[in-house]
């Protein structure tokens, strides 16, 4: 039995200003109360922090299978636990492609016994990933994916977007697009205006991804099915995803933590440090307001990392021949919340939790609704963050074999300081 | 004034004190030029990589000019049979230069940040960028710069008019540059396919209009028209371009007899630039190559003369 | 800032020393046919104009006056405190044939005079070639000598002899800075 003491909760929803005491035994929590005096328990002081629902990221390159010197499941689990989640989507761009069920259950049976966070298989929309011809889906449904997408990619055309909504209208699966209109971004490198203008490499206009987002809001429209469009990083995209949602309309999104509290000037200051070359690129200070003002009025739904982990002698190379991603599973919490203090708190705390918690649980199928809430008798997936905890960045110590990470070395402030899966500790740092 | 820049890889922190510095010491080193022997010994002993991984002819040829008459060593490492043709990353090969003793390293290279990627990489030796992709091109705009200097002096308040395919020219970025801090109204125009969205941000206007962007301009900048540009659909023809944007006697003539004619060549005749124009008494096209070996000279000599602590 | 601490050579001092200069020069010379100031950047540049007027004045002769910048030529910037930027120059005549009389403030090492004798020997081939230096302060790294020396200075290598003219310094004098050791 483990007794977290003195802890602010916030349970899924809001959050209690009174301190309170949470008994876990075994795999749930049992009793919360204001003071609890249980004998034999081992005690956490959690005083001054925050006790949450087990963060969840619904977008990571976990890698495996085929990239395996890059991530693989075990050393993204044990990254994701260390950065304070307890839940991650794995996305489906390996080798092979996640496209059948078997490869789902494997990543579904493996994701299930690690030493850190859980990871949950997502598989792709299309057959090898291809954008020809839809995937077994209802299959991949009985295996467990939690997702379906084609990211790194957006689902080749209207017809097959069309048709894999209403496959997937009654599976209770939701399709994740990557929003991207691939004739007006190829070749593109960095956010079309400043960054392509001053650098004169090949701009990805924010309508590009506009375009792609009103399509996604139309098919689903058509179809009645859910859409949910990851990695938005621009103004002109949420607003349309604002509009459809007051609408009525079944749509959703994220944010990464990189579009959050970087903008494409983080690529000139730094004289073209692939560190910073990510897909969609980074936007405009202006795009960034955008997405606070979002995840302030509920447009947003979650937050992510859309960790993706490369080697140095990959990532290391002059921008232009650098591939995309930014590896950050293991400080994007602290970004974010660090970011949050910076800005003066523009978005109220309880909100902020949400989207690392019972927003991203909202998204997933219905076999993991428990997820992302604290009460009596709901599994221990717990998270305590310590928005006073300050340190830095030290991808030294990081379980991820991903280094990839524009923060190394930066002072953050918010840290998750302990995670807690299925009643477990994965990390005691009081 | 001491000189405080080791490497060039664009002028972004240079100021316009430095640019007159500069621009009078490649005069001196163009004095050289008219020398019986051109060679001088300041950099003897100084190991000099040409490493060039773009097809260039002139850039290369001007630099190992200036590298030779001021008597370094100079070896030139190109794409053919390379390393990086067999895939060796840049990081490697910087290494490689270094342990091989290189004090200074010219890289033209295509993927825009590679000048600022090897600079890191190197611990001691000075970089120069020669081109880097579509980013820049500092030494074309130096020697640009002197060229125009040379012939109008005081360029402060003068204009400028930059014709061409701005969006792909790491000419004209780095000459927006050079010549905007030297108090040079830089006026970008050409077909908005071959522009940059955010045309403010580079310290510039656009006209789209080639004939009013030439009015009252002191200098015309012509800028070439790769024939890509017509396979990509960014342009229908080059004989519209040229119909359209290219520089006519006509064009030239709204600018006023005194208008310097400028490329940074090779020229594509009847594209960008019609003959009678390239060949004629406005056009400062082939001093523009002279200035080229002076203000290298100078700029190996500032950055690699002398011992900085 | 480097204390002055000798003042070795006042305006009246140098006038007479150069007039004197001039003097020797006309003689060894026999009258100043063929014969070429070189002046070396860059006080020595601002000494050689001194002579040209004495010739002027004295003789009533218009000496062709040069300048040589040697920076390119040297061998001992390493040792230079400041950046060495290049200077102009510029040369009146062909050289070929004439009587080179180059000009320097001071004499120390003598790794400038052999810098400017490699520059004049790509600028063309001199009949003869010779040197007037102001001050000789000895230390000599070089078998160099000068054939017409303004004073013998000897100093200890911690000093510095300054020449100021007045177009850069605004006065002509000479001084003895004892350099600070940082």
């Amino acid at each position: 039995m483990i007794l977290i003491r003195g802890v602010t909760l916030f349970d899924g929803v809001k959050i209690t200003e009174k301190p309170l005491d949470i008994l876990i035994d075994g795999e749930k929590v049992v009793k919360i109360a204001p003071s609890l005096a249980v004998e034999g328990a081992e005690e956490i002081d959690g005083t001054g922090k925050i006790l949450c629902p087990g963060f969840i990221d619904i977008h990571v390159h976990v890698r495996e299978p085929g990239f395996e010197w890059r991530e693989d499941l075990e050393s993204c689990s044990m990254a994701a636990a260390a950065g304070g989640y307890s839940t991650v989507v794995a996305m489906p761009n390996t080798e092979p492609a996640i496209d059948s069920a078997p490869l789902v259950d494997f990543v579904a049976r493996k994701g299930a016994s690690l030493k850190g966070a859980r990871i949950l298989p997502s598989g792709c929309v299309t057959r090898e990933r291809k954008g020809h011809l839809i995937a077994e889906l209802g299959k991949m449904t009985a295996a467990g994916a939690a997702f379906f997408t084609d990211d790194g990619s957006p689902v080749s055309t209207s017809q097959i977007l069309k048709t894999a909504l209403y496959y997937t209208r009654d599976l209770g699966v939701r399709i994740m697009e990557h929003p991207e209109e691939t004739s007006l971004t190829s070749g593109g490198q960095v956010n079309e205006g400043l960054a392509s203008s001053v650098s004169g490499l090949k701009g990805v206009p924010a309508s590009a991804e506009y375009i792609d987002v009103v399509r996604g809001i139309a098919l689903s429209r058509d179809t009645g099915s859910p859409i949910h469009f990851t990695h938005v990083s621009t103004a002109l995209a949420m607003d349309a995803i604002r509009r459809a949602k007051k609408e009525g309309l079944r749509v959703s999104c994220d944010v990464t933590a990189h579009h959050l509290s970087l903008d494409e000037n983080h690529v000139l200051v730094s004289k073209f440090d692939a560190l910073y070359k990510v897909n969609p690129p980074l936007r405009s200070k202006a795009d960034v307001k955008a997405l606070w003002e979002a995840l302030g009025d509920g447009t947003v739904d979650a937050l992510i990392t859309d960790h993706a982990p490369w080697h140095n002698d990959e990532k290391d190379l002059p921008f232009q021949e650098a591939p995309f991603g930014i590896a950050s599973l293991e400080c994007s919490v602290a970004v974010i919340m660090d970011t949050w203090l910076k800005l003066g708190r523009p978005v109220s705390l309880e909100r902020m939790l949400q989207l690392f918690t019972s927003g991203p649980a909202s998204l997933l199928p219905a076999r993991w609704g428990h997820l992302g809430r604290i009460e009596e008798g709901a599994l221990a997936d717990l998270t305590l963050l310590d928005l006073e905890e300050s340190r830095d960045v030290d991808i030294s110590s990081w379980n991820s074999k991903g280094k990839n990470c524009p923060w190394k070395g930066e002072i953050l402030t918010g840290w998750p300081v302990m995670s807690m899966i299925r009643g477990s500790v994965f990390k005691k740092e009081i | 004034m001491n000189w405080r820049h080791k490497d060039l890889i664009d002028l972004d922190d240079w100021t316009r004190e430095e640019l007159n510095l500069f621009l009078e010491q490649a005069n001196y080193m163009e004095e050289l030029l008219n020398r019986p022997i051109k060679k001088v010994p300041a950099l003897r002993g100084k190991l000099i990589v040409n490493f060039f991984f773009e097809p260039s002819t002139r850039t290369r040829v001007s630099f190992e000019l200036a590298e030779k008459m001021l008597s370094a060593d100079v070896v030139n490492w190109s794409s053919s049979g390379s390393s990086v043709s067999k895939g060796e990353t840049l990081r490697d090969t910087a290494w490689t230069l270094e342990a091989m003793g290189a004090d200074a390293v010219v890289i033209r290279y295509g993927a825009v940040g590679s000048a600022d990627y090897l600079s890191r990489k190197l611990k001691k030796a000075s970089v120069f960028n020669a081109g880097d992709g579509t980013h820049g091109h500092p030494t074309q705009a130096l020697l640009d710069l002197h060229s125009a200097w040379k012939k109008l002096g005081n360029l402060e308040g003068s204009r400028m008019a930059i014709v061409g395919d701005v969006l792909h020219s790491r000419v004209a970025r780095s000459n927006i540059k050079a010549f905007s801090k030297m108090g040079v109204k830089v006026i970008l125009s050409g077909p908005a396919t071959l522009m940059p969205t955010d045309i403010p941000s580079l310290g510039a206007e656009y006209d789209p209009d080639p004939r009013s962007a030439v009015k009252d301009a002191d200098m015309i900048y012509l800028l070439r028209i790769q024939k890509e540009r017509q396979e990509q659909g960014l342009i229908p023809s080059l004989d519209e371009y040229h119909l359209r944007y290219g520089a006519t006697e006509e064009l030239v003539s709204l600018a006023g007899k005194d208008a310097l004619v400028m490329h940074p060549g090779p020229i594509n005749r009847r594209v960008e630039i019609a003959s009678e124009v390239a060949d004629g008494e406005q056009s400062i096209i082939l001093k523009q190559v002279r200035s080229g070996v002076a203000v290298r000279m100078a700029l190996l000599y500032l950055c690699l003369g002398g011992v900085r602590n | 800032m480097p204390q002055e601490k000798a003042l070795v050579m006042t305006q009246q001092d140098m006038f007479r020393i150069l007039k004197r200069i001039a003097i020797e020069i006309v003689e060894r010379n026999k009258g100043l046919d063929d014969v070429v100031l070189l002046g070396i950047q860059r006080r020595g540049v601002y000494l050689a104009n001194r002579l040209k007027d004495l010739f002027r004045d004295i003789e009533e002769v218009k000496v062709p006056t040069g300048e040589l910048d040697i920076t390119l030529y040297r061998d001992d910037i390493p040792t230079l405190l400041e950046q060495p930027v290049v200077h102009s120059t510029s040369i009146p005549v062909d050289i070929a044939g004439k009587k080179l009389i180059l000009v320097d403030d001071v004499l120390y090492t003598g790794r400038t005079i052999r810098a400017a004798l490699d520059a004049l020997m790509d600028l063309g081939r001199p009949a003869n070639v010779q040197l007037v230096i102001l001050v000789d302060r000895g230390h000599r790294e070089l078998p160099i000598q000068a054939d017409y020396v303004g004073k013998n200075i000897p100093t200890s290598r911690s000093e510095m002899v300054e020449v100021r003219v007045t177009e850069l310094d605004g006065e002509d004098k000479v001084v003895i800075i004892e350099r600070n050791e940082v």
